[in-house]
């Protein structure tokens, strides 16, 4: 019997530990055990053997660790291939010694023990690679399955499950790591767990190691509620501890056994044990549990999608998706893809997030830049920022393929159509990494004018993908709306669809609400009230401009009307911090300003009594009062003025202050922030006022040196550096001599900042200076960080050492302005 | 001894706001209260946000001969730890980190505002000391207990005590597995916030 066909015919056992055994057998601390495979195959079989006859049905491989990072190819007496085939034939004769040949051969992938990018320093792609290796050999050696256990991480997992299926058709059993909190380390909890697991396709799912049987059932019982495939469920032995300097586990083969009734009440059928479990708790758990009730999972119809944390339901409360990650009629969002503001687009992404937006979409698709990289870079740095799903929106193929590769998490994907051409893209897309797909009601006969033909295409749809393997409930349907400035009755069809495709075919729906106004004036007014209308008439989730308040307020007074918000909660919350959209008056008057570290008491560097509002704001950090100041000044006076006048005397006095420590960091960088939002409103006059791009004081390059992540004090002297009026050339962290040198010729870069906190990346900075002397690039080169020192600096032939960002500021302004 | 789990509720961290301040370079003498407050607040979404964990285990160690330690993952050349470690037979070794929400929560603060991001840096630096002190208090008890007494705890980076010393710890304590806490190449923990620490007790 195949291994999927026997999950589903009845209760499943797997293996327990292997290396609490093997320590029993003298494995030393730190001793990679799968050496043993090699060296000591009687004991590797022997244990099988034993787990065989105590009721195992599936071998775990002694290949937990096997993988290229700690076994070379090429190694003569431990090659990976080596250790894994071993580990293989190992399994196959307990198997043939035990008489169970019945039995089914696991190959045991365990984690990497690195942390991937963007936190970590691994290439997911590289991660990839690396099982790619062990997986091809395991399969070739005669593998039934492939089982990746002790996952922390959801984004390695999905790693490990890709490269499973892209080399081999061997069935996929994934369990993690869930701790005391019930979710794995890096924040998963068990529903997004089972989405992400089932959006890739695996063939059962479940936890292994970290806690105890008892502390595990919890965490079953809510995989098997949403899981459509076998849960698995593979405890420790407890908690470890020592007695007569021996490591025991605390639960011993009966308690164990025992703890499983629940286990198997809660929904698991692939039953075994981890760290600590023995043949003895194995056969004892196999007695008491292969003769209680077994069911075969049911089928589940949860629309889900998830980040790296959590999952989102698309059901009965309308989903908000945050549509302003998009550059289609934004100026400033081009201009940030063209200049590769990464930061602009995360702070867009945030802030919808504070908005209460469930999911954000992104589409960064623009025909001067590459696409593919683009995407790829955004939807890496706003998971670094932001635990809210993504939506990819694109129609670049390729970008869409990279982008749910690389998304962490089950993504929602924007979009497909009932074009026969589009399906035959996009669905082996959504396939082969998992998504949410939304549907637009349209195909090669154009967008039809009546709510019958858009369900009829919508239906075309849903039968298509199922031919590739997609449920329904993996689809939403985008039954269009189009505005009603073109088409009088355009608003009653789209409503009319929503309405069908909720009540006669039970399918979810998505909308981009604001186009019905297109072409109108005060297009919120109406977008509002027929976002209202979409949801009372079924609207699943709404693409939609979170900053709204007519689309908020319709959101809200609509989930309270229909008793979606309990007690009317969010309701509550979202009226008494209700702000209509007025601006206040600003002049001479008071504004109500919170922001501030200096309180008025003790505020040592105020300034004269005649002092200017602006300086004043600016001094206490206040950056709403800054930015409504400027925004009255301007009226009258010239940009210039306004810098030279007010912002760069209102810095100079916090500078002072810092440098004579009467004002600290957070307070400066607060000034500097409220400068910044001075700034901004003079750009924007003089951009308006086609006046040019205003007077830079120069170009000057910050960078965090190759192989460092720290980037607080960089991005520290950055904001200062711009509050002075220099154009700031950022390149990162981690960044390359090579791309310094290259920036600095193509800016003609006067001045270069370099950052390193480390003494083991000062020689990558000494190597970016050596490559810039050598280029012959006349810049000047300022270096910092935590580990720097003027003598460190000397040596390694940097021009100057600044002990902080006010320095940096000081020696920009001499060899820049001198 | 094997490998021992240690986790502690953010909220129980006792963050002092004047080490916090203290970290940011501020003089005590011209904190006002809005400066606290700005801590507190602060404070409050990093509690949020972090988990508090740590694994440690015991082990015997020798010393052969002056600034030389034979530690359980091998010979250590170093004459600070050396004079840290006179006189002690056994050591705690214990990894620690208020894990990766962390980070993620800086990214996303110097992307708003920078005066924030700052400031968290220091709750979070504050917040992984505290940990490390809690869980050094716990062990000098147990040893306590015992007669025994704790060294100063000191980690790869102190002296001349080479950062190469991570990949022995971690390869005996394997706080990977334990805590999702890696090494990378270059010999940095991910997430950042994170410590590592020998103690020896005499």
């Amino acid at each position: 019997m195949k291994l999927s066909e026997k999950i589903k015919s009845g209760f499943t056992y797997f293996e327990g530990g292997c290396g609490t055994i093997l320590q029993s057998k003298g494995l030393k601390p730190g001793e990679l055990p799968e050496t043993w495979n090699i060296l000591h195959p009687d004991i590797i079989t022997g244990m099988h053997y034993d787990y065989l006859t105590a009721g195992a049905d599936i071998i775990k491989t002694n290949t937990f660790g096997a993988n290229i990072l700690k076994y070379a190819k090429d190694d003569e007496q431990f090659s990976l291939s080596g250790v894994i085939e071993a580990a293989i034939a190992n399994a196959g004769e307990a198997r043939v010694r035990a008489g169970r040949e019945d039995a089914y051969i696991a190959l045991d992938v365990g984690p990497l023990g690195k942390l991937l990018k963007p936190l970590g320093d691994m290439e997911f792609e590289k991660a990839v690679g690396i099982f790619a290796e062990t997986v091809k050999i395991g399969a070739a050696a005669g593998a039934d399955a492939v089982l990746i256990e002790t996952m922390n991480d959801i984004y390695e997992a999905k790693a490990a499950v890709l490269a499973v299926k892209e080399n081999c058709d061997l069935p996929i059993i994934l369990t993690c790591a869930f701790d005391e909190s019930g979710k794995l380390l890096t924040g998963a909890d068990p529903v997004t767990v089972v989405t992400v697991a089932e959006a890739l396709g695996v063939t059962a799912v479940g936890v292994n190691c970290s806690v105890g049987p008892r502390q595990m059932a919890d965490v079953v019982k809510t995989m098997a509620e949403y899981a459509s495939v076998p849960v698995v469920c593979c405890p420790n032995a407890g908690l470890p501890r020592v007695e007569n300097g021996k490591t025991v586990f605390d639960v011993d083969p009966q308690d164990f056994a025992e703890a499983f009734e629940d286990i198997v009440k809660g929904g698991a059928t692939i039953l075994g044990g981890c760290c600590g479990t023995t043949p003895a708790h194995i056969k004892a758990m196999h007695d008491l549990t292969v003769g209680m009730e077994f069911s075969v999972p049911t089928t589940k119809t949860d629309s889900l999608i998830s980040s790296y944390t959590h999952s989102v339901a698309v059901g009965d409360k309308t989903v908000l998706i945050g549509e302003r990650i998009n550059p289609t009629g934004k100026s400033k969002f081009k201009q940030a893809l063209r200049d590769h503001n990464i930061d602009y687009i995360l702070q867009e992404g945030l802030t919808q997030q504070d908005k209460k937006a469930d999911v954000l979409d992104v589409n960064v698709g623009l025909p001067e830049i590459d696409e593919v990289a683009m995407m790829k870079e955004v939807v890496t740095e706003l998971q670094a920022v932001t635990d809210l799903p993504l939506q990819i929106d694109t129609t670049n193929i390729e970008a869409m393929e990279q982008a749910l590769r690389l998304y962490n998490g089950k993504a929602m994907v924007n979009s497909v159509n009932g074009k026969e051409e589009v399906m035959r893209e996009v669905f082996p897309l959504v396939a082969k990494y998992g998504g949410l797909c939304v549907a637009l009601t349209l195909d090669e006969g154009g967008i039809p004018d009546n709510a019958k033909d858009r369900v009829s295409i919508a239906l075309k749809i849903v039968k298509r993908a199922a031919d590739y393997g997609i449920q329904a409930r993996d689809l939403i349907i985008d039954p269009l709306c189009m505005s009603i400035s073109a088409d009088p009755n355009s608003a009653n069809v789209t409503l009319e669809s929503l309405r069908l495709l909720r009540d006669e075919h039970g399918l979810n729906t998505v909308l981009g609400v604001s186009n019905i106004s297109f072409g109108l004036p005060n297009r919120d007014l109406i977008n509002g009230t027929f976002f209202a209308m979409a949801m009372q008439n079924g609207l699943s989730a709404a693409i939609m401009n979170p900053n709204s308040s007519e689309m908020m307020k319709a959101y809200y007074t609509h989930n309270a009307l229909r008793a979606l918000d309990e007690n009317c909660m969010e309701y509550v919350d979202y009226a008494v911090n209700f702000v209509p959209d007025v601006k206040a008056p600003v002049q001479g008057g008071k504004t109500s300003d919170t922001a501030g570290a200096s309180g008025e008491a003790k505020d040592k560097n105020a300034g004269a009594d005649n002092e200017a509002p602006l300086v004043t704001a600016i001094r206490k950090g206040l950056k709403d009062r800054a930015a409504a100041l400027t925004e009255e000044m301007i009226k009258t006076e010239s940009s210039m003025d306004i810098i030279d006048g007010y912002l760069i005397p209102a810095l100079d006095i916090v500078g002072k202050g810092f440098e004579n420590k009467t004002i600290f960091l957070p307070q400066l960088l607060m000034s500097a922030e409220a400068a910044n939002s001075a700034f901004a409103v003079i750009k924007e006059t003089i951009a308006g006022n086609a006046e040019g791009d205003g007077d830079s004081k120069g170009k000057i390059i910050v960078a965090t040196v190759k192989g460092d992540i720290h980037d607080i004090g960089k991005n520290i002297v950055k904001v200062l550096l711009e509050n002075y009026g220099y154009d700031v050339y950022d390149l990162g962290k981690d960044v390359a001599p090579e791309l310094i040198v290259e920036t600095a010729i193509k800016e003609d870069i006067r001045l270069i900042g370099l950052s390193a906190l480390m003494t083991t990346t000062v020689p990558a900075m000494e190597e970016t200076i050596k490559q810039l002397r050598a280029s012959g690039c006349p810049c000047r080169v300022v270096v910092g960080g935590a580990v720097m020192t003027k003598e460190y600096a000397d040596m390694i032939g940097a021009d100057k050492y600044c002990k902080d960002a006010m320095e940096t500021v000081r020696y920009a302004e001499e060899v820049l302005q001198g | 001894m094997s490998l021992v789990r240690y986790a502690v509720n953010a909220s129980e961290l006792n963050i002092r706001e004047s080490e916090v301040l203290r970290y940011l370079g501020y003089d005590p003498k011209l904190v006002t209260e809005a400066d606290l407050q700005m801590v507190q607040n602060l404070r409050e979404e990093v509690i949020g946000k972090i988990a508090p964990k740590a694994v440690y285990d015991r082990f015997r160690i020798e010393l052969p001969k002056e600034g030389v330690i034979d530690m359980p993952y091998g010979r250590v050349v170093s004459k600070d730890l050396y004079n840290n470690l006179k006189g002690c037979e056994e050591v705690y070794i214990f990894a620690a980190t208020i894990g990766a929400e962390y980070d993620r929560l800086v990214k996303r603060s110097s992307i708003r505002s920078m005066a924030n991001a700052a400031v968290i840096n220091s709750i979070g630096a504050t917040a992984v000391e505290e940990l490390c002190d809690m869980l050094n208090e716990m062990l000098r008890l147990e040893a306590l207990e015992e007669g025994h007494a704790l060294r100063p705890r000191y980690s790869p980076g102190y002296g001349d005590l080479a950062l190469e010393n991570q990949k022995g710890i971690f390869s005996v304590l394997l706080p990977e597995k334990n805590l999702s806490l890696t090494l990378k190449d270059n010999l940095i923990m991910a997430p950042e916030k994170s410590v590592t620490a020998i103690i020896g007790i005499v």
